[in-house]
């Protein structure tokens, strides 16, 4: 493995300027141990190129900026070693976000417009009172909760999903899994029907055709089939038992 | 919010659309497996599959049977054929998606769309040659398999793929056991399903060549 040659192809595009078209632009590196594709844009930008637009902020798996195509798959750039890749890498940015310039996109429009539609909050009539103490919660729920709560953000099931690639308004795998949170919280006290209501069709659980790209690609190894299904199931019985209200008519 | 959207927004039809789609492809998927076992029949003997044939006559089970499977296929067509990308654009991303993915699950989808249409096309040249042809005996289907086994091989392929990854689909989208053990038993029940089916063109085939 030492002394490798890497050659990386990296997608150029700044929409700043759209009269150039995007290329792909080649740079050469010498690998070095424990090399992350971190490091090594880390250090193109430094040693040969300042131009180079991409995102970072925690390098170690924990915010969920630097998600990118590499080789093919969306995969967290701090957490993908190049001696587990071939001598070329071919880097683009995530598809279905916003680009914002190179390997640069703007994932943060998009989870916010999933978080204000799924309502990701926990919806009490209780008030909070700061002086009580805290409610108790047994640690198999607790548990539940924490595993979909693991979502870093990163938007790699997202990109990796055919059918949020052609529809826009799908939820993906990191919303659905936002409802399957908000499910299992005995806090939240929204009934089955308000649930119904914000993912009962298919831009939600029914828009999904169980590609499995997510699975197979979320780097923090969310169980996230079984959480699809288990929203798929919960709400299509959800609907089986109401009777939402009746629409008025155009004409 | 849009005036048309909202007044239109969806209630329930997408859940029952999502429901109709599971109903008919398991429904689809168990007729397959179930016509398979039948057909192989013949690798026991003439007799048998004659007996087989001649008993779903008397209780008018073909009759019955296969318009209703005739009626859920184009339904299950209209229903699952809504997640095809009909739009130019929506062609290319996908193929363009699959490509650079290198993901096994995304393109057995593309193929499951593709194989789909082939179904429509090949399974209904197939119902119309048996039903046209009828009664069903070991004869006439020798003679058919002997002059079109060609046609019969691709549909026998294309049908067993398209069910096989179908219904590993189905289980894995509801969750009712694990996704690694589903993939192994419907790879399993397909490749069963594919040895009988040759196997029983074979003798078939021979069957015809002895006439
Ligand atoms: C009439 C011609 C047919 C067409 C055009 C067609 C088309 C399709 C398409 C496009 C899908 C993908 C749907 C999705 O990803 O959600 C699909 C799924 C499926 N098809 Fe077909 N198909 C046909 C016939 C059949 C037949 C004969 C069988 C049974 C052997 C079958 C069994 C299935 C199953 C089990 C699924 C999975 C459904 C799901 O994911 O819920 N199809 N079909
Ligand atoms: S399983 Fe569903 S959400 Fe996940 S990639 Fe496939 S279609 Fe998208
Ligand atoms: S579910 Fe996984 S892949 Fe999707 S955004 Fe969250 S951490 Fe990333
Ligand atoms: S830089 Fe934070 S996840 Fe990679």
């Amino acid at each position: 493995m030492a002394d490798r040659e890497l050659t990386f192809e990296v997608f150029r595009f700044n929409p700043q300027k759209p009269e150039i078209q995007p290329y792909l632009q080649t740079y050469k590196l010498n690998e070095t141990t424990g090399m992350t594709i971190f490091i090594a844009l880390n250090r193109i930008r430094e040693e040969q190129d300042p131009s180079l637009m991409f995102d970072f902020v925690c390098r170690a798996a924990i915010c969920g900026s630097c998600a990118m195509i590499i080789n093919g798959r969306p995969r967290l750039a701090c957490k993908t070693l190049t001696n587990t890749l071939p001598n070329k890498i071919k880097l683009f940015p995530l598809p279905v976000f916003k680009l914002i310039g190179d390997l640069s996109v703007d994932t943060g429009t998009w989870f916010r417009h999933m978080s204000l539609k799924t309502e990701s909050w926990v919806h009490t009539s209780k008030t909070f009172d700061p002086k009580a103490q805290e409610e108790r919660m047994d640690n198999e729920t607790a548990n539940k909760i924490y595993e979909a709560e693991r979502c870093i953000e990163c938007g790699c099931c997202i990109a990796g999903c055919a059918t949020a690639n052609i529809r826009d308004e799908f939820l993906g795998a990191a919303g659905i899994n936002r409802v399957a949170r908000f499910m299992l919280d005995p806090r939240d006290e929204r009934t089955p029907a308000e649930y119904f209501e914000v993912v009962g069709s298919e831009e939600g659980a029914f828009g999904c055709m169980g590609l499995m790209a997510c699975d197979d690609n979320c780097p923090m190894e969310l169980p996230l089939q079984m959480q699809l299904a288990f929203v798929r199931r919960k709400i299509a019985a959800i609907g089986l038992g109401y009777k939402p209200k009746k629409g008025i008519k155009l004409a | 919010m849009l005036l048309q959207k909202t007044l239109t927004k969806s209630n329930k039809t997408d859940l029952y659309l999502d429901l109709a789609e599971l109903t008919s492809g398991l429904l689809l998927v168990g007729f397959l497996w179930t016509h398979m076992l039948f057909v192989a029949t013949i690798l026991i003997s003439q007799d048998m599959f004659n007996s087989l044939s001649e008993f779903l006559d008397k209780y008018y089970l073909s009759y019955v049977g296969i318009p209703f499977i005739v009626v859920v296929a184009l339904f299950h067509f209209v229903i699952a054929g809504r997640r095809i990308p009909t739009r130019m654009q929506e062609q290319r991303i996908v193929w363009q998606h699959a490509k650079m993915l290198h993901h096994t699950d995304t393109w057995t989808w593309v193929f499951q769309t593709i194989t789909g249409m082939a179904i429509l096309v090949l399974a209904g040249i197939h119902v119309w040659m048996v039903t046209t042809g009828w009664p069903i005996r070991a004869v006439n289907s020798a003679h058919r398999m002997e002059s079109f086994w060609w046609f019969y091989l691709v549909l026998l392929i294309v049908g067993e793929y398209h069910a096989g990854f179908g219904i590993y689909r189905q289980f894995v989208k509801w969750g009712w056991f694990p996704r690694k053990p589903i993939g192994y038993v419907t790879k399993a029940i397909t490749a069963i399903i594919l040895v009988l089916g040759l196997a029983a063109m074979f003798v078939f085939v021979q069957l015809g060549g002895a006439l």
